[in-house]
C-alpha cells in the first residue's frame, strides 16, 4: 500500500508540475467558450447576407411572401420581388444564380385549374432554414389571399393568423411546475457530456502514454524489483486520475468564482440561464472517475503490448467509438430521455457517462438507474482491469516487437 | 551462510528454454560472476532471483530463506537496461527510490547526497535526468541501487557504456562494498572485465551451467600452455615442434603449446637464436576456458 501511494504521488506531482497540465487547464475552457460562442453566434445569424428572389404572376402575393420572410427574426436575408413574373424571367433568375448575383429564387405559378405550385431553386442543396421560412410565408400569404377573396377583412385575417407560441413547462420532483427551456436543457447536457468525454479521453490516453514512455525508458525492470506490477498499475491509475480531478476541481472553482461576477450575469439569468444542481455536481465527478477508470484500464493493457506511441495510436479510433456512439444518440436522448433506448444507453458501460450527462440535462433520471449504471460500470471496470493487469504484467517486460493476438492470449495464460 | 541459492531452476518462454535446471550458490562476502554469451539466460536467471518472474520449477532462496517479496528490501538491482524517470530532478529521483525501499525522505536525501559526493556528481542533483550524459545517468542509477544499503547487490552489465575512468571509480566502490561484507553478483558477457574482480563464477550457455566454482580452482584445472614473449632477432624458434600455434607481432609473440608441450625447450631454443626480454607462461583466461568447455559452439 505504501508503494502504491508513493507511485501515485510521483505520477501526480510529475504531471501537475508539467507544462501540459497548466496549458490544458487554461486552454480547454478557453477553447470551449470560443467554440460554444461560435456555435451560438452562427445560429443567430442564419442566412445573413443571403440574396433571395421571389417571382410570381401576382405582385401582391409576392409582396406578402417577402414581408413574411423579412418578419422572421432568425433570418436576415435580402429579398427581391420579380412580379408579375414572365416565363422568360426564369432564365434571367437562373443566370443570376449562376453568376451568384442571387443565392436562390422562389418561383410561384398558378395553373389554369387554379392549382398553385412553388419551387425554390438554389445553389446549395441543404438550404433547410430558408425553404422552411419560404413555405410558411407562402402558405400564410395564400391563406390571406383566399380569406380576402371570401370577403374577410384584413384585420380579421391578421387576428386569425396571429401565431401563438407554445411555452414549455416542466414538473419537477416535488410536483412544482417550472418553466423549462429546451435549448438550455440541450446546452447544459451537451456541455456536461462534452467536458466529460474530453477529460475522460485525455486522461485515459495519458495513462497509456505514460506506460509506453516508461516501457521505452526501461524503468519497469527497476520498479519491478521493488514493487508489484499491480501496485505499479494501480498507482498510475490513481495518480493520473487525481490529476484529472484536480483539473476539474480548478475549473469548477473558477466557474463558481466567475458565477458571482458581472461577466456571468447574462448566463445566470434570463431566458438562457444555466443552473447546475448539487446532484449534478456530485454525479459529474463520479461519472468522470468511472469513465476514466474504464478507459484507462482498457488502454493500460493495450499500451503494455505496444512498443511506441505510434503503435498505440492504432488503437485510438477504438477509444473514440463510445464517444461517437454517445453523441450520435444525442437527439434521441434529449427528445425522449426516458425511452427504452435512452435507458439502455445510459446503462451500457461504454456510453453510460456521456448519456447520463445528456439525460440529466433534460430530466433527472430516477435514482435506481444511477445506481444500476454505476454498479454495471464498476463491475465492467473490474473485469477489464483483470485482463489488463495480466497483459500489463507480461507486456511491460517484453521489448522488441509488438505482440500478436495469439501471443496476447498466451500472456493472459502465463500470469 | 549462502546468500543466494538456486536449486534446479527452470524457465521456458514458448518452446525456448531460457534457463534449464540451473543450480548455484553464492556465499556471503563474495563477488560472484554470472557469465555467458548474449542470450545465455543470465537476465532470465536474475529476474527469477528477485521475483520479477516466477520459475516454472525449482527453488529460489535468498539470505537462507525461501524467496518472499519482503526480502527485496535487502537487495539492490541494477538492470542491464537502465531506466530512470527522465523528467524528474536527480535529487527527487533518489528520494523516490529511497522511499520505495523503505527509507524516510530525509534519510534518502542524506544518503543520496553522500553517494553523489562520492561519485563526483553532487553538482547535478538539481538538474533533470534527461539533461545529463549517459555516463552520469548510469552513476545515478548506481546510487539508486545502493541507497538502501542492500546486503545483496545484483549488477547486470554494470560497466557497459562507461569510460575507463568512471569504470575504475565504480569498481573501487564495489570492492569497498565487498570489503564491508556485501555480496555482489555480476552478470556480463564481457568475461575479461570481471575475471579479476570475482571470487567465484558460474558460466552459463543455453540456460545451463557449464562451469562453476572458485576462479582460482577453475583456472588451476587448466594447463598453463600459453606463452607471451618479447624478443629481438631470429624468429625461427616459433617453428618448434613443441608449438601448436604462434602469432608474431614484430617481436611480441603469443604462443600456444601443443598438449604437454615443453615450455623450457621453447625458451632454450629462443635464447639460442634471439635476445629474449620477456618470457611468461600464462594461464588461460576465463573466456578461453569457456570457449574450450562449450567446444567453440557459443550461441552469441
Amino acid at each position: 500500500m505504501r508503494n502504491l501511494l508513493l507511485i501515485a504521488k510521483r505520477e501526480y506531482l510529475e504531471q501537475v508540475r508539467g507544462k501540459a497540465f497548466r496549458l490544458s487547464t487554461i486552454l480547454i475552457p478557453v477553447l470551449f467558450v470560443v467554440i460554444m460562442g461560435v456555435v451560438v453566434l452562427a445560429g443567430k445569424n442564419t442566412a445573413v447576407g443571403k440574396h433571395i428572389a421571389i417571382a410570381s404572376e401576382d405582385p401582391q402575393l409576392a409582396a406578402r411572401v417577402q414581408k413574411g420572410v423579412l418578419d422572421q427574426k432568425e433570418l436576415k436575408a435580402t429579398v427581391d420581388i420579380y412580379a408579375p413574373a414572365q416565363p422568360s424571367m426564369r432564365d434571367t433568375l437562373l443566370k443570376g444564380l449562376q453568376d451568384k448575383s442571387i443565392d436562390g429564387f422562389l418561383w410561384v405559378e398558378q395553373a389554369a385549374d387554379g392549382k398553385i405550385t412553388a419551387t425554390y431553386t438554389s445553389e446549395s442543396s441543404g438550404d433547410i432554414v430558408i425553404s422552411n421560412v419560404l413555405t410558411t410565408s407562402l402558405n400564410d400569404a395564400l391563406i390571406n389571399d383566399r380569406l380576402r377573396a371570401n370577403g374577410v377583412t384584413q384585420s380579421q385575417i391578421d387576428a386569425a393568423l396571429k401565431k401563438v407560441e407554445v411555452q414549455t413547462m416542466q414538473v419537477d420532483k416535488e410536483g412544482k411546475i417550472v418553466k423549462s427551456n429546451g435549448v438550455v436543457s440541450y446546452l447544459k447536457g451537451y456541455i456536461m457530456a462534452l467536458l466529460l468525454s474530453m477529460t475522460t479521453m485525455i486522461y485515459g490516453m495519458n495513462v497509456a502514454r505514460s506506460i509506453i514512455q516508461e516501457k521505452t525508458s526501461r524503468i519497469f525492470e527497476v520498479m519491478l524489483s521493488t514493487a508489484r506490477s499491480g501496485d505499479l498499475l494501480a498507482g498510475k491509475l490513481i495518480g493520473v486520475g487525481a490529476v484529472g480531478m484536480t483539473q476539474i476541481g480548478i475549473w469548477a472553482a473558477a466557474a463558481a468564482a466567475l458565477a458571482g461576477t458581472a461577466l456571468a450575469a447574462p448566463l445566470m439569468s434570463g431566458e438562457y440561464a444555466v443552473h447546475f444542481t448539487w446532484k449534478e455536481g456530485i454525479l459529474f465527478p463520479i461519472y468522470f472517475i468511472l469513465g476514466y477508470l474504464l478507459y484507462s484500464a482498457l488502454f493500460s493493457g493495450l499500451a503494455a503490448t505496444c512498443e511506441t506511441e505510434q503503435e498505440l495510436q492504432m488503437y485510438t479510433p477504438l477509444a473514440a467509438v463510445p464517444i461517437w456512439l454517445s453523441f450520435s444518440l444525442i437527439f434521441l436522448v434529449i427528445n425522449d430521455p426516458n425511452s427504452i433506448w435512452s435507458i439502455a444507453a445510459s446503462l451500457f458501460p461504454a456510453t453510460a457517462p456521456i448519456i447520463m450527462m445528456l439525460r440529466m440535462g433534460s430530466q433527472m433520471p430516477p435514482d435506481w438507474q444511477f445506481v444500476a449504471s454505476i454498479a454495471i460500470m464498476i463491475f465492467t471496470i473490474w473485469g477489464v482491469l483483470w485482463f489488463s493487469t495480466k497483459l500489463y504484467r507480461v507486456g511491460i517486460l517484453m521489448y522488441g516487437k509488438r505482440a500478436t493476438l495469439p501471443e496476447l492470449l498466451k500472456w493472459i495464460r502465463y500470469s | 551462510m549462502p546468500v543466494v541459492e538456486l536449486a534446479g531452476v527452470t524457465k521456458a518462454y514458448d518452446s525456448k528454454l531460457a534457463v534449464d535446471n540451473l543450480s548455484l550458490t553464492i556465499e556471503a562476502g563474495q563477488m560472484f560472476g554470472l557469465l555467458g554469451p548474449n542470450g545465455a539466460g543470465k537476465t532470465s536467471t536474475i529476474r527469477m532471483m528477485i521475483g520479477i518472474t516466477i520459475p516454472d520449477s525449482g527453488q529460489v532462496r535468498l539470505f537462507d530463506k525461501p524467496f518472499e517479496r519482503a526480502i527485496l528490501s535487502r537487495v539492490g538491482y541494477l538492470p542491464e537496461e537502465r531506466g530512470l524517470y527522465k523528467k524528474m530532478k536527480v535529487i527527487d529521483q533518489l528520494v523516490f527510490f529511497g522511499e520505495l525501499r523503505g527509507l524516510t525522505p530525509e534519510e534518502s536525501k542524506r544518503r543520496g547526497l553522500n553517494w553523489a559526493e562520492k561519485l563526483e556528481i553532487a553538482d547535478v542533483l538539481q538538474k533533470k535526468t534527461e539533461e545529463l550524459s549517459k555516463g552520469m545517468q548510469q552513476k545515478i542509477q548506481f546510487i539508486c541501487t545502493l541507497l538502501h544499503d542492500p546486503g545483496l547487490i545484483i549488477m547486470d552489465e554494470p560497466f557497459s557504456g562507461l569510460d575507463p575512468v568512471n569504470a575504475t571509480l565504480l569498481q573501487d566502490v564495489l570492492i569497498d562494498l565487498k570489503n564491508q561484507g556485501k555480496v555482489i553478483l555480476f552478470s556480463t558477457h564481457r568475461m575479461d572485465q570481471v575475471e579479476k574482480l570475482c571470487d567465484s563464477i558460474c558460466l552459463i550457455n543455453n540456460g545451463k551451467a557449464v562451469l562453476a566454482g572458485k576462479v582460482r580452482e577453475i583456472k588451476s584445472r587448466y594447463e598453463r600452455n600459453q606463452i607471451v614473449m618479447e624478443f629481438e632477432g631470429n624468429a625461427d624458434f616459433l617453428k618448434s615442434s613443441e608449438i601448436a600455434e604462434a602469432k608474431n607481432y614484430s617481436g611480441h609473440a603469443e604462443i600456444k603449446l601443443k598438449p604437454h608441450g615443453d615450455a623450457q625447450k621453447v625458451l632454450h631454443e629462443a635464447a639460442s637464436m634471439a635476445k629474449v626480454f620477456r618470457f611468461e607462461l600464462v594461464e588461460p583466461s576465463i573466456e578461453e576456458i569457456f570457449i574450450e568447455t562449450v567446444g567453440g559452439k557459443v550461441d552469441a
